[in-house]
Parts: structure tokens; C-alpha cells; sequence
């Protein structure tokens, strides 16, 4: 299990077309990173709303926060201290300065991103993994003219998409091989555990590139060739898909009028 | 009809000869075993029946199209399937129903036509269950069957298998073979690339490479039968053949050109009755 896996499920979200919830996610990070607190407030709820919708409860969202928990922590310390301004009063003996503007600021933008990575859970949460590179490559479709290689774009997100699972296995196969010698891994001074991560390294890079030459040569087999494919699962817009956009829309107007 | 003539192969130019010189024909719907030693060029000769690989010098033709041809080659691709050895190269797709999609999804073939397709395929080798499934929770026998649904999803006339057991374990062999021998059954040519001489005991044809060249070719009787050649060729025969022949060695008189179990059991056993009746 990684952070915004997708969770199996059949709700509202899960049955949009993958072309309208990347836009979406896309109309909806912008959004995010120009708006001011009106903006904010408005995407929050229109967000927490959203979790629901997607069939996806508190504890699953709230995981895919776990990992960010210290970068959160770093951004809001980092606006908190540099931010030059009025300083608030009992922080002068510190020697540090903390001022009114730091903690807006850094309020503002972790509250920020912490609507980026709520956005993005719920698309990949909601998203097959090969949906949403199908949806990519649609959209990238009409690129193609100006030399945009969106089949071939595809393909290669695929392919890295599927062989992550694999890696991590590897990465344990070798891993196992390294303890059965005598290795320790994630214990003792920090140059001892980066030299074990770089043993690592060396035979999983030549695995790869031998993996990667067996799969060139079973593409091929198989009729690869650069260019027009087709795929199992055609894309079609119903009236939800409509609706979700009229919804994005509306929300897009909002955030515009607001002066 | 896969017709091969004069087949010369060298991966370097100026380096050494890998194959040097195979001529022969498969024809359509036959069974045919390739062995021999490790490093005999058995990959590299059958990367050409599908022109994964293009001859230095003779030529392939398949169906009457030329391998060498590069507009040929994207009709040949489709009509000779292959298997390798690792299932874990040979899977490209993020769900195995994905991954059966694969090859039809190159030929430009209609969504509709392309689930039917998978469908079949998957069906015929009896993982039509897992179709929704991540390939890499498979376990290595289902990947190799999803590998074969893939090939089969192309609908091909020939199907190359480049010893596809050697991962798996013994259940899934015989799952493995299973599904070979049906499509055996329908009509699809098979070409067997296997280090287990049971595995082609039952084959129409074997044909045993040495160093880039045919050493020996004919049934597996025929084959099976010059067993100190076969020695000397580093390969080895089939076990059900091997006990036969060490029967004969103490003296008995047997049958040594039988390759499957209940011949071998009736064999044995009539030696067994006449030699009661005998004392
Ligand atoms: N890509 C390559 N470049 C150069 N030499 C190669 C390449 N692939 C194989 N060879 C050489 O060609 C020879 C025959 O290899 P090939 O893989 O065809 O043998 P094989 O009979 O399939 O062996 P095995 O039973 O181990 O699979 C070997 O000596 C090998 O080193
Ligand atoms: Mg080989």
C-alpha cells in the first residue's frame, strides 16, 4: 500500500471519466495555488463535501497525510521565521522574530497545500491507474499535431506504473540477499546506512536494464510499434461528466467574480 | 508454414557465427521440440521464426512472407505469437485484462473487438477470473498463462514458446502444457524451446541444435533412440525412456521408444506376465 492508492469503489466520483476529473484536478490545483481565503474557504468545502462523494471516509484521507506531515511542519516554520513584518510581542527575548505576517503566511500556504494533496488523493484514490493514463493520453491527443508523442507519453507512464511494484520487490529480493551476508539496513551511523542503500543500488540498476532489454524485445513480439493503438476501454462522456464540469465551472466563475 | 533456408546469424559483425546454417520447414499445425545444450544458439535460431531477429545470410519465410521485409514483418509479428523464459518481462500491463489488450490494442483493432478478444483469450487459458487483477499478484505459473493469453489475443497461426516452465513450479508446468497441448489441438503450429525432454516427448518433431547447427531431426522416437549421441550433445531423454533403457541394459527385452507413462506401465507390465508365465 502507497499514499493515494486507489481504493476500489463505485461511487459518483469512481464512474467520471478520467478526461473531466484530471481536468478537474488540474482547474481545481490552480484555483488552489492563486485564490485568496475566500477561494480557500470555498475549495475546502467544496473538498471535505467531495470525500464523501468519492465513497472515501476520514481515515483514508486522512492517511494519504501521513507522509507530509513534516513537510507541512517545515513549510509553516519556514514562512512562520522568515517572514518580515510586525513582530508578534512575546517573541523578542527568543532572539527569534515571529511576526503576525509569518503565521497568516504560513497558515495560508500548509492550509494551501493541504488542499493539493486532498485534490490529488481523491483523483488517484477514485482513478484506475490505467485510466488515468488512458485520460492523459486523450488529452494529449490533439498535442500531437504540434509533435507531442502521446501514445508513446502513455506507454512509458504504463510501463513505469507497472514495474513499481516489481522494484519494491526486487528492492526486498536484494535486500534479503544483502541480511543473509551480514548487511544491516536502516540501523547504525547515517555513512553506514547510506553505503548499504548504495549496495543496493548497483544490482538493482543492472536488473533493470536487463529487464528492460527482455521487455523490449516482448513488446516487439507482440506488435509494438510507435504510433495509433488502440485500447480495451473507449472513453465516453454521459450526463455526470456534464455535470461535474458545470460544477468546476461554477466554481471557476465564483472564484473570478470574487474581487 | 514457417520455411527457414540456409540461416546464417551473427549478433557482431566480424563476431563469431551463432547460427550457421539451419535449414528446415515447420509446417502448419506440427509440434515441434527444439533442445540442446545451453548456449546453442536455441533463442537466438527461434527469435527468427518471428523476425524479432533478421538473418546475416539465408532467409525465413513465414506464410510466404519474408522476415527481412520490414512492412512483412508487422503482418508476421501477429501470426507468431512468442513466449519467453522470465514471466515477469514480457507482462506490460497495469491489470492482466490490460495486458491481454496489449497486442490487439497494437493492431489498431476496435475497443469492441478488443474485449472479445480478451475475453476468449483468458477463457482459454482459464484465468478469466483474475482479468481485473494486478499481474504482479500472480503467481509465476498465471503470469506465463496471461503471457499466452496475450499471444492469443492476436489470433496467431504459430506460437513460439521459449522454455516458458523454467520459472515455475511443477503444477504449473502441467498447467502450462495443458494449455500448449489444446492449442496444439486447434491447429496452432507450436515450436518448443525446452531443456526438459519430457516436456516434448509426445511432439510431432525434435529437432537437436549443436553449435548453431542441426545435429539431429526426426521423431521422438528416432531421436530418443541414439541415446550416446544425445549424451555427447550434452542433452539429456525423456525419464519414462531412460528407465526403459536401463531395463534393456540388465538384459530385458523392452520396448525403449515409448515416452508416455501408461505405454511405459503396459510395457513393463507384459514384460511382467510373460516372464511369470516363463518360470
Ligand atoms: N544479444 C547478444 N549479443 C551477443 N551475443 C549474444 C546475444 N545473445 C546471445 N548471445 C550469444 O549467443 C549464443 C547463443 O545464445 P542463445 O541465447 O541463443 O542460446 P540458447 O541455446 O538459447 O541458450 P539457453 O539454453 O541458455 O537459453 C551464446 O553464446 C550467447 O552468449
Ligand atoms: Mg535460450
Amino acid at each position: 500500500m502507497y499514499t493515494g492508492q486507489y481504493i476500489p469503489g463505485n461511487s459518483l466520483i469512481h464512474r467520471l471519466d478520467p478526461r473531466v476529473k484530471i481536468g478537474a484536478a488540474i482547474a481545481l490545483t490552480i484555483l488552489t495555488l492563486r485564490g485568496g481565503a475566500f477561494t480557500e474557504s470555498f475549495l475546502s468545502a467544496f473538498l471535505i463535501a467531495l470525500i464523501p462523494c468519492s465513497g472515501l471516509s476520514a481515515y483514508q484521507m486522512g492517511r494519504a497525510f501521513k507522509p507530509v506531515l513534516v513537510f507541512f511542519a517545515l513549510l509553516f516554520f519556514v514562512h512562520l521565521l522568515f517572514t518580515q513584518g510586525k513582530p508578534i510581542p512575546p517573541f523578542p527575548p527568543w532572539r527569534v522574530t515571529v511576526t503576525y505576517e509569518g503565521l497568516y503566511r504560513g497558515a495560508f500556504t500548509t492550509w494551501q497545500f493541504a488542499l493539493l494533496i486532498c485534490n490529488a488523493s481523491i483523483l488517484t484514490m477514485t482513478t484506475l491507474s490505467t485510466d488515468l493514463v488512458n485520460g492523459i493520453e486523450r488529452l494529449l491527443r490533439p498535442l500531437r499535431r504540434i509533435g507531442v508523442p502521446s501514445y508513446d507519453i502513455a506507454m512509458m507512464v504504463s510501463i513505469a506504473l507497472r514495474f513499481v511494484p516489481t522494484f519494491l520487490e526486487e528492492i526486498d529480493r536484494i535486500k534479503t540477499a544483502h541480511i543473509a551476508r551480514g548487511a544491516t539496513f536502516g540501523s547504525g551511523p547515517l555513512f553506514r546506512r547510506i553505503l548499504a542503500a548504495k549496495s543496493l543500488l548497483l544490482p538493482l540498476l543492472l536488473r533493470t536494464m536487463h529487464r528492460a532489454d527482455d521487455l523490449v524485445v516482448a513488446m516487439e513480439a507482440r506488435a509494438y510499434q510507435r504510433g495509433p493503438r488502440t485500447y480495451l476501454k473507449e472513453l465516453s462522456i454521459t450526463w455526470p461528466d456534464y455535470a461535474a464540469m458545470t460544477v468546476i465551472a461554477g466554481i471557476i466563475c465564483l472564484h473570478m467574480l470574487w474581487p | 508454414m514457417i520455411k527457414v533456408k540456409d540461416l546464417i546469424f551473427q549478433y557482431d559483425k566480424g563476431g563469431e557465427q551463432i547460427v550457421k546454417g539451419i535449414s528446415t520447414e515447420i509446417r502448419d499445425g506440427m509440434h515441434v521440440g527444439i533442445i540442446g545444450p545451453t548456449g546453442c544458439g536455441k533463442t537466438t535460431f527461434v527469435r527468427h521464426l518471428n523476425g524479432l531477429l533478421t538473418p546475416t545470410a539465408g532467409e525465413v519465410w513465414v506464410d510466404g512472407m519474408h522476415t527481412a521485409d520490414p512492412v512483412a514483418v508487422l503482418k508476421i509479428r501477429p501470426r507468431v505469437g512468442m513466449v519467453f523464459q522470465n514471466p515477469d518481462n514480457q507482462i506490460v500491463g497495469m491489470t492482466v485484462e490490460e495486458d491481454v489488450a496489449f497486442g490487439p490494442g497494437n493492431l489498431a483493432l476496435p475497443p469492441i473487438e478488443i474485449a472479445r478478444r480478451v475475453q476468449e483469450s483468458l477463457a482459454m487459458v482459464g484465468m478469466e477470473k483474475q482479468s481485473k487483477r494486478s499481474p504482479h499478484i500472480l503467481s509465476n505459473g498465471e503470469k506465463q498463462l496471461v503471457a499466452i493469453a496475450g499471444v492469443l489475443a492476436m489470433k496467431p497461426r504459430h506460437i513460439i514458446l521459449d522454455e516458458p516452465t523454467t520459472y515455475l513450479d511443477p503444477s504449473a508446468r502441467e498447467r502450462v502444457l495443458h494449455v500448449v497441448n489444446r492449442l496444439h489441438k486447434e491447429g496452432i503450429t507450436i515450436v518448443h524451446v525446452t531443456h526438459d525432454m519430457n516436456e516434448i516427448a509426445r511432439a510431432d518433431r525434435i529437432i537437436v541444435l549443436y553449435e548453431g547447427r542441426i545435429a539431429m531431426e526426426g521423431t521422438p522416437s528416432q531421436v530418443f533412440g541414439h541415446v550416446e549421441r544425445l549424451q555427447d550433445l550434452g542433452v539429456g531423454i525423456p525419464k519414462i525412456a531412460e528407465i526403459l533403457w536401463s531395463l534393456r541394459e540388465t538384459g530385458l527385452d523392452v520396448r525403449t521408444d515409448i515416452f508416455s507413462v501408461e505405454e511405459a506401465c503396459k510395457e513393463i507390465s507384459s514384460l511382467i506376465t510373460s516372464q511369470q508365465k516363463f518360470h
